[in-house]
């Protein structure tokens, strides 16, 4: 909500919505409010892990079910009270998110997707077959309405409030969740995982938290859901919950918890305002999701602005600090896909404030070299230092925290961040994001989204996440690809400079007019072997390098 | 003179007006989701008699889709009782039934319904009226006709997962096992499942004399027309699905041979008198086939409109009125067993392959002991 006039429209909806509540709404009106709000508590917890974290998880539909058959058990089985039934609520679910949490994340998209819906299928055959504890089909009836102490909440004004309270908290659940920081790694972790790893993001921890809470927002409204209709049954847990929470999100807008609340109001609202069609209000319904979705492409949120950081001065940003010195050492790495050794046996080191030329043909072993060093493959023989630690075939973000960050040939960005914003999301606690964009050279673009920058400032923009997160050694895999001279140029004396800081650099590139004259020392590989290593002028002469890769020397 | 004419005027139209429509009686059936073609039914049942008895009382009906979850249920209910109703003809789903209930009991409006499910009249909700009779009627004389005509000794069961298969499978199960012909197979469908091959492959394991089916109107048909193309000659005894012309309409004639079905009802079977012309009046007005689901709700609102027609106004005056007198609808002699079960008759009816009309093979009155 960047400007002024939308937060202004925002507010006074919110107000204006409150005193029709308050002051004007029947009951039935009051029922569809209630409803709308416990279907926004949902949508606000599939909000986090589908609309933030992009994972399609079918399983949300069932965390809300579950949350209501807990809450429903809670209460007449255990004769629980209110708030008893609402943390069962929470409970179950979260607890059945962490249990298969640690399996079904490591999953890609689409079996993550199939592996949450077996689990919601699964559900739903144990409520519905596991009739002595559930109910069966009828379900559990007679779950009673909400009361605590003197206070009633059962339906009504009461019933409203409550909900709509727990709205406003798990809003706030969802604002601690990605505000700030945590907000831009999650957004770096959606678009650029492999970079996010690789920059020190703990993905896993990020996706098991978001999991889990989002369950915990859906028993939550699930919970709620059952004292207000006061039956449990099977309906709670079929696909069309799930359905109709995702198409809240999507509409509202995915990234924004006020759209999982619009979302809900409009979807739960639609339905009633177009029962006057009798037989065609489906038809009318879908006829206006189907206008939402097209003419809307951010949302029902995007009509009131993207948010966004304010805009950074970046004259003023501190000096960035230097490098704690690292010398990386590979020793005998091998590595093998199936039958295919790609690396065999290398072995190289690089000292801080060292410029190490990588080169080779395609296919000789360099990007999987890097990828070993960065802990995206695993080698299946030798080892890696980075100072003293040995960092063989530990995770990406252990790599990255210890000091070895990495560019990728392609660059790996969060589109829809500013490259202030990208570098913030991974600045490691003491450094400035403002300082290493200022370093890196893109001072004029910081307020720029990365998804408009030209291919050579992304690849600066690479360069300023790593420093900023905190890398003694960097990885650069052709970094000066479709570069011009004038921006080659600048590319070799940012890294000029900061090996002069420090630093050490493993820097692949086929431009041999680019590497030769900026590498201290250069390692030439052939399948997967090193047939040459000295320095640019040694190596460029070696007739195992010209056989191998140059076709004749160049110089 | 003419300001007067005006008010006059005025005066007879709004006069004329609330005549014309002095109450408006919802209508809350799910005509979309997997129940839609029996909740068209009972919404066409009760359309058609506040339409040929009610205008009179200058009654009229309000249709609202309840689908088929206890949630849009509720909230159609909510909003009918904006208009503080004396009475609401309501779902035939059963966890539909249970989430109106307390809801309706709290606001004091009657119900009326063609639901089956058993626990709608067993939790103590003195506001429900059940015009259809429910499995302590209908799965009684299944189980008789089974045993009684057909000579069953080892009937295999195949019913749904929903809660109306599970309440007719527990009364099924424990009546033929009292009858002395306890099941030999049993298994529960899921209302999504097309492909029934499996299940009857396991049945014929155990080797069964009759199918008995309790099953929504889809799944029935599934089962049949993949028996009959498997050559399972076995005869098939169905639950009430099976009665209906558009469960029928799925089938051909002689893959309709052998099967006979239990119902409340079955108006196209009826060859004359009242129930003829009420089948008459009704492919009129709906261009399609009435079904028991539909003459059972055309009966209950006309009984609600003679409860009308005898002084009750108020919903408390309905629902005593409802709870104390009998009447005789085209289907049966409707009266209360106490806790709002009106309906307690039903009848087997058999196809003999060559049509998708079936006959009345038997009539089963009063059998829970009511009248």
């Amino acid at each position: 909500m960047s400007d002024p006039r939308s937060r202004l429209a925002l507010g006074v909806a919110a107000i204006a919505l409150a005193l029709y509540a308050l002051f004007f709404a029947g009951d039935y009106a009051l029922h569809v409010l209630t409803r709308a709000g416990i279907y926004a508590i949902a949508a606000i917890g599939y909000q986090l892990i589908f609309g933030r974290l992009g994972a399609l998880s079918l399983a949300q539909g069932c965390f809300f079910g579950l949350g209501a058959y807990a809450a429903g058990l809670g209460a007449l089985e255990l004769g629980l009270g209110f708030p008893l039934t609402l943390a069962a609520g929470v409970l179950l679910p979260s607890l059945l998110a962490a249990l298969i949490a640690i399996p079904v994340l490591r999953l890609a998209s689409h079996y993550f997707a199939l592996a949450t819906l077996g689990i919601a299928q699964l559900a739903l055959l144990v409520a519905t077959n596991w009739t002595d504890v559930t109910g069966g089909a009828n379900g559990l009836y007679g779950v009673p309405p909400i009361e605590t102490g003197t206070l009633s909440f059962g339906h009504g004004l009461p019933l409203t409030l409550l909900v709509w309270a727990c709205v406003g908290l798990a809003l706030t659940v969802s604002h601690r969740m990605t505000a700030g920081q945590r907000g831009l790694k999650v957004e770096t972790l959606r678009e650029a995982p492999l970079a996010a790893a690789a920059l020190g993001i703990d993905g896993s921890a990020i996706r098991f938290r978001f999991f889990v809470a989002s369950a915990a927002l859906g028993g939550l409204a699930g919970a709620l859901q059952a004292h207000a209709v006061g039956v449990v049954s099977p309906d709670v847990l079929q696909f069309h919950v799930l359905v109709l929470i995702l198409a809240m999100t999507v509409i509202g807008g995915r990234a924004s918890p006020l759209g999982a609340v619009l979302g809900a109001l409009l979807l739960v609202h639609l339905p009633e305002w177009f029962r006057d069609f009798a037989d065609y209000y489906l038809v009318v319904y879908g006829a206006a999701l189907l206008a939402a979705i097209i003419f809307l492409p951010r949302g029902l949120a995007g009509l009131f602005g993207k948010s966004e950081m304010p805009p950074v001065e970046t004259a003023d940003a501190e000096a960035p600090r230097d490098p704690a010195p690292h010398t990386l050492s590979v020793e005998t790495v091998s590595k093998r896909f199936g039958g295919v050794t790609a690396l065999d046996s290398v072995s190289l080191t690089l000292a801080p404030g060292e410029i190490l030329g990588l080169i080779g043909p395609n296919g000789s072993g360099k990007t999987t070299l890097v990828n070993l060093l960065s802990g995206i493959d695993k080698p299946d023989g030798g080892r890696i230092l980075l100072g003293d630690a040995d960092i063989t075939g530990k995770p990406p973000e252990y790599i990255a925290r210890s000091g070895l960050c990495r560019s990728f040939q392609h660059p790996q960005i969060a589109p829809d961040l500013t490259v202030l914003e990208s570098v913030e999301a991974v600045t490691a606690e003491g450094e400035s994001a403002a300082a290493r964009v200022t370093e890196a050279g893109l001072s004029d673009r910081a307020n720029e989204n990365a998804g408009t920058l030209p291919p050579a400032a992304l690849k600066h923009l690479e360069i300023a996440r790593a420093l900023a997160a905190g890398a003694s050694v960097l990885a650069l895999d052709e970094p000066a690809a479709g570069m011009n001279e004038v921006e080659r140029a600048n590319l070799a004396a940012l890294l000029k400079r900061l090996a002069d800081a420090g630093h050490g650099i493993l820097l692949i590139d086929h431009a041999m007019d680019f590497l030769l004259p900026l590498a201290d020392r250069v390692i030439c590989l052939s399948a997967g072997r090193v047939v040459a290593e000295g320095t640019p002028a040694d190596v460029a002469r070696d007739p195992a390098a010209i056989n191998a890769y140059f076709g004749e020397s160049p110089l | 003179m003419f300001l007067k004419s005006a008010a006059v005027a005025l005066t007879a139209l709004l006069a004329t007006s609330l005549t014309a429509k002095a109450e408006t009686i919802p209508v809350l059936v799910p005509i979309t989701g997997f129940l839609s073609l029996e909740g068209t039914s009972q919404r066409n049942g009760a359309v058609l008699a506040i339409e040929r008895y009610g205008k009179d009382l200058g009654l009229d009906a309000e249709v609202t889709d309840t689908g088929t979850s206890p949630e849009g249920a509720v909230t159609a209910l909510r909003r009918a009782l904006e208009d503080k109703p004396s009475a609401a003809v309501a779902s035939m789903l059963g966890t539909q039934m249970l989430a109106m209930l307390p809801i309706a009991g709290r606001a004091g409006v009657p119900l009326l319904t063609v639901s089956g499910t058993a626990k709608i009249t067993e939790i103590g909700i003195p506001w429900v009226f059940r015009f259809f009779p429910g499995d302590s009627v209908v799965k009684v004389a299944q189980a008789r006709y089974a045993i009684e005509e057909l000579g069953a000794k080892r009937p295999a069961l195949l019913h749904q997962t929903t809660a109306y298969g599970q309440s007719g499978a527990e009364h099924l199960r424990r009546i033929m096992r009292e009858l002395g012909a306890p099941l030999v197979f049993e298994e529960a469908i899921d209302i999504s499942v097309k492909d029934m091959l499996p299940a009857l492959t396991r049945m014929q394991e155990a080797k069964p004399d009759l199918i008995l089916l309790h099953l929504h109107s889809g799944s029935t048909a599934l089962v049949i027309r993949q028996a009959r193309d498997q050559n399972i000659a076995l005869p098939i005894l169905a639950g009430s699905a099976m009665h209906q012309p558009t469960t029928a309409a799925l089938l051909e004639p002689k893959q309709l041979a052998g099967v006979c079905a239990e119902s409340a009802s079955s108006p196209i079977s009826e060859p004359e008198g009242q129930v003829e012309d009420f089948t008459a009046e009704y492919r009129a007005r709906f261009g399609t086939e009435p079904d028991a689901f539909a003459l059972a709700q055309y009966d209950g609102v006309s009984m609600l409109i003679a409860a009308k027609n005898a002084g009750a106004r108020t919903a408390a005056e309905v629902r005593d009125w409802l709870a104390s007198n009998s009447y005789d609808g085209l289907a049966m002699t409707y009266k209360s067993d106490g806790k709002g079960n009106m309906a307690h008759d039903a009848v087997v009816v058999c196809y003999d392959g060559k049509s998708a009309v079936p006959v009345i093979k038997r009539r089963y009155e009063n059998v829970s002991g009511v009248k």
